[in-house]
């Protein structure tokens, strides 16, 4: 029994040392923080490299719509460094879905190769020979010592360098934000032109004798003042039977500054259907497709 | 009318529109198979434009290696004058097809194992940019076949699937052939000393 014991953790030992991922086990940390683009589930890299590079890719989907993944393991399975950046790229649809322009950067210390796999609408901008110029410039020579954080971010700024301003970011994500809003803004049109049709149909009619038309407003005074909404009493006065009809009506404050800065009542909240301004939402990959471009070094 | 006629109608119609259906779908899915394939030998194309430029290169270092850099232009002129239609693509067809880009393939392979006594060559910055192109058109061909196998596996699987199967045979619809792995592929690699 004890031998067992001892022979299953001995096991346990040999997976837990090196261990080989496969592409669904990358955790994908740019899915919880749309700030974070780096993998590092070994920790081989270090912290404030990674904060580096995650400022600098941040920027650069900023500014072009670029998407990058960058992955840095251990071991992969299989050990074929191009198919695993290249499945990286396409199960997780990395760069913005109708331009293509994803770029996968992958790190396996045990393979000893560094890969970029880049998107259809990357390799006119960010050739085969360019990748691989990059690597043999910026890169091998720190990771061959071993070097991973010098190596990793001196290739991160040379892309970065090569991509920066290679083309705007036309971001597919708001697109569909717009089309949104304008989805909503027609439902409010619906709805008011409904309400127009509905007072002029059952609008203003006396609740003792029935006439339509005939209620006419004497009086009104507030009786409160909450959340920008003012709500007020108002008396009618129909014109045919001289009955009285008070009523309570609510209506929107112009005065005031609420915690939102959307209009009346009716928009509140229209403010809030950006793109999420926040710095630690989740972020998302725009399902962008891969065809085998990119170049690979070993060290 | 009889309630029976009006029934037979109304199948007859449902029956139409299902099969007008079907056959969209099935064009749709041949026109992708096509798609596919011109993707792949889009990319063929694309090494084969490449071998040129290397050629020179490799020339210009290793000179006296003429049987090697002859060969591969050899199988390139050979294997560039043969382009095979998408709408006849056939078994036989397509194994000579591959058969002809496999000759490129392996002399190259021998041309890249040569440019290893080289050092000079080794060092040169284009050598080395067009040898990362390469790999990158290599890796974009089997990239581009294996999804050309997916997509025409959809599509022989319903030209072959009850009730499709109908639709396909009235309409001359043809099972699409697949690539096959390398030849060779599956052997280990001769090593001489």
């Amino acid at each position: 029994m004890k031998k067992l014991i001892i022979i299953l953790s001995l096991f346990v030992c040999l997976f837990a040392q090196a261990k080989e991922y496969t592409v669904k086990e990358i955790p994908m940390v740019h899915l919880q923080d749309r700030t974070r683009y780096v993998s590092n589930p070994d920790g081989i890299l270090s912290p404030s490299s990674v904060a580096t590079m995650d400022s600098i890719l941040y920027a650069l989907e900023q500014k072009t719509g670029i998407q990058t993944l960058v992955v840095a393991v251990t071991g992969i399975e299989g050990g074929d460094c191009f198919d695993f950046a290249y499945r990286l790229g396409k199960e997780m649809g990395v760069g913005q879905k109708e331009r293509d322009n994803g770029l996968v950067i992958l790190l396996s210390t045990d393979e000893r190769c560094v890969q970029f796999a880049t998107g259809y609408g990357l390799e006119g901008v960010l050739p085969d020979a360019i990748c691989k110029r990059i690597q043999s410039r910026y890169m091998v020579e720190h990771l061959g010592k071993d070097d991973w954080d010098a190596g990793m971010v001196a290739g991160i700024r040379a892309v970065n360098g090569y991509l920066d301003g290679s083309m705007e970011n036309i971001g597919g994500e708001e697109e569909e934000d717009d089309t949104a809003i304008l989805y909503l803004l027609a439902f409010i049109f619906g709805c008011v032109i409904f309400s127009c049709l509905i007072v002029a149909i059952f609008g203003n009619q006396c609740p003792k004798c029935k006439k339509r038309h005939a209620l006419q407003r004497v009086s009104s005074h507030e009786i409160s003042r909450k959340h920008g909404v003012i709500t007020s009493e108002v008396t009618y006065l129909c014109k045919y039977c001289g009955h009285r009809h008070v009523t309570k009506e609510q209506s929107s404050d112009p005065n005031f500054r609420g915690p939102r800065s959307g209009g009346g009542t009716v928009f509140m909240g229209g403010g809030g259907f950006g793109s999420g301004g926040g710095g630690f939402s989740g972020g998302s990959f725009g399902g962008g497709s891969f065809g085998g471009g990119g170049a690979g070094s070993r060290f | 009318m009889k309630k029976s006629t009006i029934i037979l109608i109304a199948v007859i119609a449902i029956a139409a529109i299902w099969g007008v259906s079907a056959y969209n779908g099935l064009v749709k899915m041949d026109e992708s198979v096509n798609t596919a394939w011109s993707n792949v030998e889009n990319q063929y194309q694309r090494r084969a434009d490449l071998i040129p430029n290397l050629v020179n290169t490799v020339k210009g270092y290793a000179a006296h290696e003429k049987e090697t850099l002859e060969a591969v232009m050899a199988a390139r002129s050979k294997a560039t004058q043969m382009t095979i239609d998408a709408d006849n693509l056939t078994p036989e067809k397509l194994q000579e097809y591959q058969k002809a880009q496999g000759e490129i393939g392996s002399a190259l392979g021998r041309l890249l194992a040569i440019t290893e006594n080289y050092p000079d060559l080794k060092a040169n910055q284009n050598f080395m940019e067009l040898q990362a192109q390469l790999e990158g058109t290599e890796n974009r061909i089997s990239v581009e076949r294996r999804n050309f196998n997916e997509v025409a596996r959809t599509y022989n699987t319903s030209i072959r699937t009850f009730p499709k199967t109908i639709i396909a045979g009235m309409c001359g619809f043809d099972k699409r052939p697949y690539f096959e792995a390398e030849e060779g592929a599956n052997k280990a690699p001769e090593v001489k000393f």
